[in-house]
């Protein structure tokens, strides 16, 4: 891992011989021309940049070491970001929720690869079965026209440079962070590494037992049992929050009208 | 398979899904769409959460393993009121003003800011307005002309 931030400053060279570095810079350039307010040929043109950039970021990702799950996890990934870029390019907020619902199917296959078998679920069951239905649903109750004007255009051409770019210097800082993890993923290991580490995962009390959600249970109400419970009292609040906030009362003035009416 | 690797793709595919949902939070205008840019960054969030606990339980620490799960679980808890209220709150706006525009609601800035105004809508294009079809199923109805024509029940 690197000790700190400046102690190993890239030069120039190396920074125009990392192939991150061009893919986020074709990712910029094609989040700018997908995003709203039209470009000459910005949906072509951005969706063009985009692919190069995913495929050069995706080149240079450590390979996970065999095949099928390395071509599993691109699938999933590949789901995942290209509906979340066209989430946030689609212009009519239907088929935003539609895309974001899709990027959580994704989400989920990651969880189900990674071991996290139940949270896969509870997110297919929470995310896209009740909060992405709950935006349609608002969706279709306050803008029943579907289109509208501003979502066709943004806060102006500067915010949307703005915006870009600040995306673009995070993914770059944090690619940057994560440089000394990737001289130890890059380093082929040797086979009793990677069985010592899949004896670990298989363990009794492991992510990938036999067992997994009896564990899971275990470790969330023994250990995490006053935040269980703090959780359950949250959602309440929330539950009595949003009823008191969506009730319809008249006003105060033309109910003390009518009762002296009375 | 490759437990360093798997948790930096992991880490990545989570730090590019929090990019994006900040681009669309900044760039997107209707308040629905804003919102699902923030579950977006969640999103992030939790993948580089699983990425970090599958990771150390492959190092054999059981407690740090869950952890990353645990954490999971609460920000899915926290996402569901945290949409029940958005909601809530967004429809009183909605009725309020008619549109989901965030812009319309302004007159909230500060004081000495300039109002923003819009320079130029651009005109929607046909292809654009395209909508979802269903498949149409089951036999027509049979309808009568003259319950058409009267409307009866109206």
């Amino acid at each position: 891992m690197t000790p700190t931030l400046l102690a190993e400053l890239p030069t120039v060279t190396e920074i125009c011989s990392c192939l991150t570095f061009w893919g986020l810079l074709s990712a910029v350039v094609g989040l700018w021309l997908l995003l709203p307010a039209r470009v000459w040929f910005g949906k072509q043109l951005g969706s063009l940049f985009a692919a190069v950039a995913g495929a050069l970021v995706a080149y240079d990702l450590p390979r996970l070491g065999n095949w099928p799950d390395q071509g599993v996890f691109w699938l999933l990934a590949l789901i995942t970001i290209g509906a979340a870029v066209a989430m946030i390019a689609s212009q009519s907020p239907v088929y935003s929720a539609i895309w974001f619902a899709l990027s959580l199917l994704g989400t989920a296959g990651l969880f189900f690869q990674s071991g996290a078998q139940f949270l896969g679920v509870a997110t297919v069951v929470v995310y896209a079965g009740a909060i992405v239905v709950t935006f349609l649903f608002v969706i279709m109750l306050a803008q029943p026209e579907g289109h509208s004007s501003f979502d066709r255009l943004s806060w102006g051409g500067l915010p949307k440079v703005l915006a870009v770019v600040t995306a673009g210097l995070l993914l770059g800082m944090l690619t940057f962070m994560l440089g000394g993890l990737k001289k130890d993923a890059v380093k082929p290991l040797a086979a009793d590494a990677i069985a010592a580490s899949t004896a670990h995962l298989k363990a009794s009390d492991g992510i990938l037992a036999p067992k997994h959600m009896a564990n899971l249970g275990r470790h969330l109400f023994s250990e995490q049992l006053i935040a269980v419970e703090l959780a359950g009292t949250l959602l309440l609040v929330a539950l009595v929050g949003a009823v008191a906030i969506a009730m319809q009362r008249r006003p105060r003035l033309e109910r003390a009208i009518e009762e002296a009416l009375r | 398979m490759n437990e360093v690797a798997l948790l930096y793709n992991f880490l990545i595919v989570g730090g590019v899904l929090f990019a994006l949902g900040l681009i669309g939070f900044i760039v997107r205008r209707n308040l629905i769409v804003m919102f699902l840019c923030a579950e977006l960054m969640l999103q992030g969030v939790s993948i580089s959460l699983i990425g970090w606990g599958r990771y150390h339980g492959s190092l054999g620490g059981s407690t740090d393993a869950w952890g990353g799960q645990m954490l999971v679980i609460f920000i899915i808890t926290v996402a569901a009121c945290e949409a029940g209220i958005a909601m809530a709150l967004i429809l009183m706006l909605a009725r309020r003003i008619g549109k989901l525009d965030s812009a319309a609601w302004q007159n909230l800035r500060e004081d000495g800011q300039p109002i923003y105004v819009d320079r130029e809508v651009p005109e929607e294009r046909t292809e654009d307005r395209v909508w979802p079809h269903l498949t149409p199923a089951g036999i027509q109805p049979l309808t009568d002309p003259d319950i058409i024509i009267h409307r009866p029940r109206v």
